[in-house]
């Protein structure tokens, strides 16, 4: 987009500025989502926290290929995953806190609340490739050929991930279901 | 609906209703700090290249802040100096919008860090009483009961300064529209905003005050007319980086008491901050022809004389004499004084001197020695107020003589 070159450019040139409208533009997508892909919520602004000050110090050097908030959004996945690694832990809490949604009735909204939970916890027993995939195109709105481009695998490795997972968390809520 | 896409569906569920932490708490932490990483990369940039050479005010990191603490000052208030005149957008709609407001909140980066400001304005809105200015690296700057004082935890030091030397000499209201209407040679610049699209207006001006060469660009929005941004720089060029850049202006009908309510380490030790000036100040005020004659006389009894010719010439409106007494003045335009200073027609006025007090404060420049002195004068209104101003004593040609460098921080109101 136009205007986040012009917001790079800035950024260059040291513009505080602009550092501050790309954070206050991008904040809340990117905190969607480390908090999607990390095991360990409390590590959320954490992850956040790195990525904007290791993107802070590139001032006067960063070359932006393809979008912003797709480059923004990888950097965030891959500080999450490193770290998801580093704990060792496996994100058995992952997503099973998430806000009662707003919906035309209680009713709707209970059953739908559950079902969010249960895929939370669907979410968490996907391996952090898939996962990572998966939120990077349904939450952050990137296409394959980007996510592949900026996480170093191809097209079809992106596609693959993204349609494994699914079928993963299909079985997943299939299986609560009948259970 | 396919099985993928209802899949797909609760995934937007789930991520949609998925908590995560309070936006303006992470900002506190996350926002802060990479601003100090982007400024701390480009003061290392700058290092490393050997052809680009900027101008560091001062060295250490308390001078740093209290350099952004005053940065706050004049910009807010004495950006009137020289710029912005006969704007071509509403000034007027801008001072309209600001007047409901007695409190403001800055963010910004200052070289080696980030500042948070709170200011509040007093009662009548005339000037700012409560200021702190809170810097990444802990150090805190703040007013309190007419004086200022300087943390810096590193050294576990308390500056003290008994006088106000930051905040707004004027606070945002029609006094200040005045101030703007009678500045000359700004420049407007008009655009968009990159991020929202939303249109700005930028003001760039510079002068010289009694804090030095100065330049700023103050970003307006064109629809709220409220600053939302402003950079300052301690140079008439703005070259080099900014030694101040507010990229957040936030404007509040109050703040609680406890904002500048600040404690420190008991154990701190209290340090009287030296008086000073301004070095490229000594040139103006070098001039033989300029201030009193101090021959024979005290440094008591030369600065009281010359401190009243000072006031004498305001009651006056005697532009030359004021001139001449206070050579800082010629940087000014005559309608701007006449506004500014004189102020023939508004309730504020001074109408006469009351008191010349004790010399309360000494110090020293390339010239020679400066004091600073309180006086009380009576204003129009009737109310009484208190203003330090700071007097150079030069010997040049072997004679002794005295100048009035200008005003020691904000004036007090005392009655």
């Amino acid at each position: 987009m136009i205007e986040d070159r012009l917001l790079v450019w800035r950024f260059n040139r040291g513009d505080m500025a602009a550092l501050c409208r790309i954070y206050e533009k991008y904040r809340d997508g990117l905190l969607k989502v480390a908090a999607a892909v990390l095991s360990d919520k409390s590590g959320v602004e954490d992850v956040l926290h790195d990525v904007f000050v290791e993107f802070a110090q590139s001032t006067g050097r960063f070359r932006l290929k393809g979008s912003l908030k797709g480059y923004l959004a990888i950097c965030i996945a891959n500080r999450a995953r490193d770290r998801n690694r580093t704990i060792r832990r496996r994100p058995a809490v992952l997503g099973t806190q998430t806000n009662p949604p707003d919906t035309a009735s209680p009713d709707d909204a209970a059953v739908t609340h559950e079902l969010t939970e249960k895929m939370g916890e669907a979410m968490a027993q996907l391996p952090d490739e898939q996962r990572e995939v998966i939120v990077l195109h349904l939450q952050s709105k990137l296409r394959f050929r980007e996510i592949a481009r900026l996480q170093g695998i191809s097209v079809n490795t992106a596609q693959s991930r993204y349609r494994y997972g699914l079928d993963k968390l299909r079985s997943s809520l299939n299986s609560e279901v009948r259970s | 609906m396919s099985e993928s896409e209802k899949t797909e569906r609760l995934v937007n569920a789930y991520l949609a209703n998925l908590p995560t932490p309070d936006g303006a708490e992470v900002d506190g932490k996350v926002l802060a700090e990479a601003l100090t990483a982007m400024q701390q990369a480009k003061s290392q940039r700058a290092a490393d290249t050997s052809r680009i050479t900027w101008r560091t005010i001062m060295t250490s990191r308390a001078g740093k802040l209290a350099a952004a603490a005053v940065i706050v000052a004049a910009v807010l208030s004495l950006t009137v100096f020289d710029g912005l005149t006969r704007p071509a957008w509403a000034l007027e709609d801008a001072i309209e919008a600001l007047k409901d407001f007695r409190a403001v909140y800055l963010v910004g980066a200052f070289p080696g860090g980030t500042a948070e400001v709170w200011m509040r304005a007093n009662e009548t809105r005339t000037q700012s009483t409560d200021v702190v200015v809170k810097g990444s690296h802990g150090a805190i700057t703040w007013t309190q009961d007419g004086s200022t004082y300087h943390y810096e935890p590193s050294q576990s030091i308390v500056y003290h300064e008994n006088a106000l030397t930051i905040g707004m000499a004027q606070w945002l209201g029609p006094g200040l529209l005045e101030m703007l209407s009678a500045a000359e040679n700004s420049q407007v610049v008009r655009g968009k905003d990159p991020a929202t699209g939303r249109d700005r207006v930028m003001l760039m001006c510079s002068l010289i005050d009694v804090h030095g060469a100065q330049s700023w660009i103050i970003e307006f929005d064109a629809a709220s007319k409220l600053p939302v941004a402003m950079k300052h720089w301690p140079n008439l060029d703005r070259s080099g980086p900014p030694a101040f850049d507010a990229f957040k202006i936030i404007y509040y009908e109050d703040l609680p008491d406890s904002v500048f309510d600040i404690r420190i380490p008991p154990q701190a030790k209290h340090v009287e901050k030296p008086l000073t000036i301004p070095e490229e100040a000594a040139g103006i005020l070098s001039d033989p022809h300029d201030g009193i004659s101090a021959e024979g006389m005290t440094q008591q009894e030369a600065t009281e004389k010359v401190v009243r010719a000072l006031y004498q010439a305001v009651i006056d409106q005697d532009l030359d004499g004021l001139k001449s007494i206070s050579p800082l003045c010629r940087n000014w335009g005559d309608e701007f004084l006449h506004k500014i200073i004189f102020k023939p027609d508004q309730d504020n006025r001074i109408v006469e001197i009351v008191e010349v007090g004790p010399i309360c404060r000494t110090g020293q420049s390339k010239l020679g020695p400066i004091v600073a002195v309180p006086t009380t004068v009576r204003l129009k209104n009737g109310k009484k107020v208190e203003e330090k101003m700071i007097v150079q004593f030069r010997t040049l040609g072997g004679q002794s003589s005295c100048v009035v460098h200008g005003i020691y921080g904000l004036p007090r109101q005392i009655e």
